[in-house]
């Protein structure tokens, strides 16, 4: 459906991509994972025809958008990161007006409209102003405005961002609709959780290059991150300590904490061995937290940093 | 276009601020301005006479034929003073001016010496003593010699011919004096607005108070450009098939189209409370609208585009408005400003547009003659309009 190849965008002499290459299949959620300003948002508007590359290409549905960027908008709708709508008009005024940018018979946009509006849940509210409306149900509506051309390919630009739980959930639902219906979503995020919920395919990107590509399970295996078992310990000695480092090569000991870090391959068939290791060497246990492989520490893994940097 | 321009009429007679901005406050302004500038242009002179205290301490005829002669003036009306109370009031700004005539003032005029006559003033109310000194100038002018004359016929009638007896000797001096007082020695005519019953401070207020509350009126939508590139509507805009200029001509003609609205709606105002005879020259009052609707829309966008933040583009356009309203002839009639600065109007806008008012409503001059004015609005406009698009394009539009 999509094909990047190897795309380059500077402004001035900040390089905002670098070379970024992928595919995304029809029907597939594509994540794109990355801090604020690792060039997310640039790619999009590339795909967007908003911005022109300086080199590379990206072939759409058989179109080079270099060709023809109208019919690639026509096929695509974006939901941008900020919240794109006149306040002063009512919902329903909002999705007349942004569907109506793409020339939609009048009668057939005023269905759309409503079944949208349905669609995510804010029908009952047609008739009010935006401005009336919660962050979440600003979001959805966000969301509804781009859906009005009936987009093959949906670019959602971090549409969480300042969503409480409840309705973040909404949106998920909103997103898992669309795409059960067959629809192309690309998504970036800076939400390990949202990427790893959603994603089919994830890429991370990071200083405007793409780091690593794939499932979560393939980037699993590229990163060589693996789960973590933190143990506390209830008042041990150093010689204790020293005798479970012994015992154990791979644990890493933290004095502020008093806690032992031990990473492996598997919580559920490691654990045992470890908490018998501990016992064993004289150490007692006060609390023991497990975590499995996240996109959080192939992320550390990859990047050598937290997501928050 | 039509799409956008719709939106941008949905939401601006949804924000309650904007039409108030666009027809209320201009109406009131041009209600009060009307009000201070009513007297400019009037036919009969001001509406309320100047009030000067009369100080007679002469009380003889011939004191008594001044002031009664300047008190028949519509200008001034005199109010009878002794001469410590009329400049104490003089000083505590109850009264423009007093004038004080000391005695012998009769037989000054007899006699042909220094007049006793003493005009006190306060400075700062040039107006009021330039009316009342034009008056008493004329009366004295007038009255003196008249006087002189009077004085001199009777005693030599008197004296040569004894036998007519003083109520004969009276009435032939009457009849004698008479004789080329019945008309004005300079004969004046206003060449002016006479068709109508225009007034020129009724033309003043309203096409000076529209131009500047205009400039507010676009210079908001200019800057709302800024608002949506700041909020996102510009880029979702641009995700869409629209091209970037689709966008701000859609600006440009939401500016152009509230300009006209705004433009007419006073005028109309003018003339159904206020009497402004429409009617003097429809055609030419309809392209000036346009012509005056093109230059001001053209700068309200062209102060935002070269803004870089709404609050850079509102605080230049308060200041450039301001300057330019000052300095164009809004706030303050172009007449009564120094040379210099009547030089230097030119450079605005509001100059162009006020001039073209007064040769239509006040001058009332043919369309053809109007045609200077209204080109330099619109070539002005154009101009801008050009600089506008390449500044946006280049600055607003860029991702």
């Amino acid at each position: 459906m999509i094909q990047v190849r190897s795309l380059s965008k500077s402004f001035g002499k900040i390089e905002a991509v670098k070379d970024v290459s992928f595919n995304i299949e029809k029907g597939e959620i594509f994540g794109i994972l990355g801090p604020n300003g690792a060039g997310k948002s640039t790619i999009v508007n590339i795909l967007n025809t908003l911005l022109r590359a300086d080199s590379g290409d990206v072939v759409i549905d058989g179109i080079n958008t270099r060709d023809d960027g109208k019919k690639i908008k026509l096929i695509m709708g974006v939901v941008p990161q900020e919240i794109s709508l006149y306040e002063e008009l009512t919902a329903y005024e909002n999705l007349m007006f942004w569907g109506g940018l793409y020339r939609i018979p009048k009668a057939e946009l005023k269905e759309n409209a409503l079944k949208t509006l349905d669609f995510v849940d804010l029908l009952n509210r047609k008739d009010d102003r935006i401005n009336t409306f919660s962050g979440g149900m600003k979001r959805r509506i966000n969301i509804a405005c781009s859906l009005l051309h009936k987009p093959r390919i949906l670019i959602l630009d971090e549409p969480t961002v300042g969503v409480d739980p409840q309705n973040r959930n909404h949106i998920f639902e909103v997103i898992g609709r669309l795409n059960d219906g067959g629809m192309t979503i690309i998504y970036t995020t800076h939400y390990l959780e949202e990427a790893e919920r959603f994603c089919d395919t994830i890429s991370i990107i990071d200083m405007g290059r793409i780091i690593a590509r794939g499932t979560l399970k393939e980037l699993r295996k590229i990163s060589d991150a693996k789960d973590l078992i933190t143990v506390k310990l209830a008042g041990s000695d150093c010689d204790t300590v020293e005798r479970i480092k012994s015992e154990n090569p791979s644990v890493v000991y933290d004095i502020h904490t008093n806690t032992i870090k031990v990473e492996c391959d598997n919580i559920v068939r490691d654990i045992p061995a470890i908490i018998n290791r501990i016992q064993n060497s004289g150490g007692v246990i006060e609390r023991i937290h497990t975590r499995g492989t996240s996109l959080e520490s192939i992320y550390l893994k990859l990047t050598g940093k937290e997501l928050r940097d | 276009m039509l799409h956008l321009f719709i939106k941008d009429l949905r939401l601006f007679f949804k924000d309650r601020k904007a039409v108030i901005l666009a027809f209320l406050l201009p109406i009131i302004l041009i209600i009060l301005f009307a009000m201070a500038y009513g007297s400019l242009g009037n036919t009969d002179g001001r509406s309320e006479p100047v009030k000067l205290l009369v100080s007679d301490l002469d009380k003889t005829g011939i004191s008594s034929t001044i002031v009664n002669r300047l008190d028949s003036l519509a200008e001034i009306k005199t109010v009878p003073a002794d001469s410590a109370k009329a400049r104490e009031l003089v000083v505590r700004g109850k009264y423009a001016c007093a004038m004080l005539i000391h005695k012998g003032f009769g037989d000054s005029l007899r006699t042909g010496s220094l007049v006793p006559v003493v005009l006190i003033y306060d400075r700062s109310r040039e107006i009021e003593i330039g009316i009342v000194y034009q008056g008493l100038s004329g009366i004295m002018a007038s009255s003196a010699g008249n006087i002189v004359i009077e004085e001199n016929l009777r005693k030599y009638i008197l004296e040569r011919f004894p036998f007519i007896g003083s109520s004969m000797g009276e009435s032939i001096l009457g009849d004698a004096m008479k004789i080329g007082t019945e008309k004005p020695f300079i004969a004046m005519k206003s060449v002016v607005a006479e068709k109508n019953d225009v007034r020129l401070g009724l033309v003043q207020a309203v096409a000076g108070t529209a131009i500047l509350m205009l400039l507010f009126s676009v210079a908001g939508i200019g800057t709302s450009i800024l608002e949506e590139k700041e909020n996102g509507t510009i880029n979702r805009l641009l995700y869409s098939p629209l091209k970037g200029s689709t966008i701000l001509y859609s600006k440009m003609l939401f500016a152009f189209f509230i300009s006209i609205v705004q433009l007419s709606v006073m005028f109309i105002f003018a003339w159904l409370s206020m009497g402004l005879d429409l009617g003097v020259n429809l055609p030419g009052l309809a392209l000036m609208i346009i012509s005056t609707s093109i230059a001001v829309s053209s700068l309200g966008i062209f102060l935002a585009a070269i803004a870089k933040t709404r609050q850079q583009a509102q605080n230049l356009s308060t200041i450039t408005i301001l300057v330019m309203s000052a300095l164009g002839g809004s706030m303050i009639p172009l007449f009564i400003m120094p040379a210099i600065l009547q030089k230097m109007a030119v450079l605005s806008i509001n100059y162009w547009a006020i001039q073209g008012f007064y040769d239509l409503f006040w001058r009332q001059l043919p369309l053809a003659q109007i045609m200077p004015e209204m080109l330099v609005l619109v070539i002005s406009g154009l101009l801008i309009s050009l600089v506008s698009v390449r500044l946006f394009k280049s600055r607003i539009m860029r991702m």
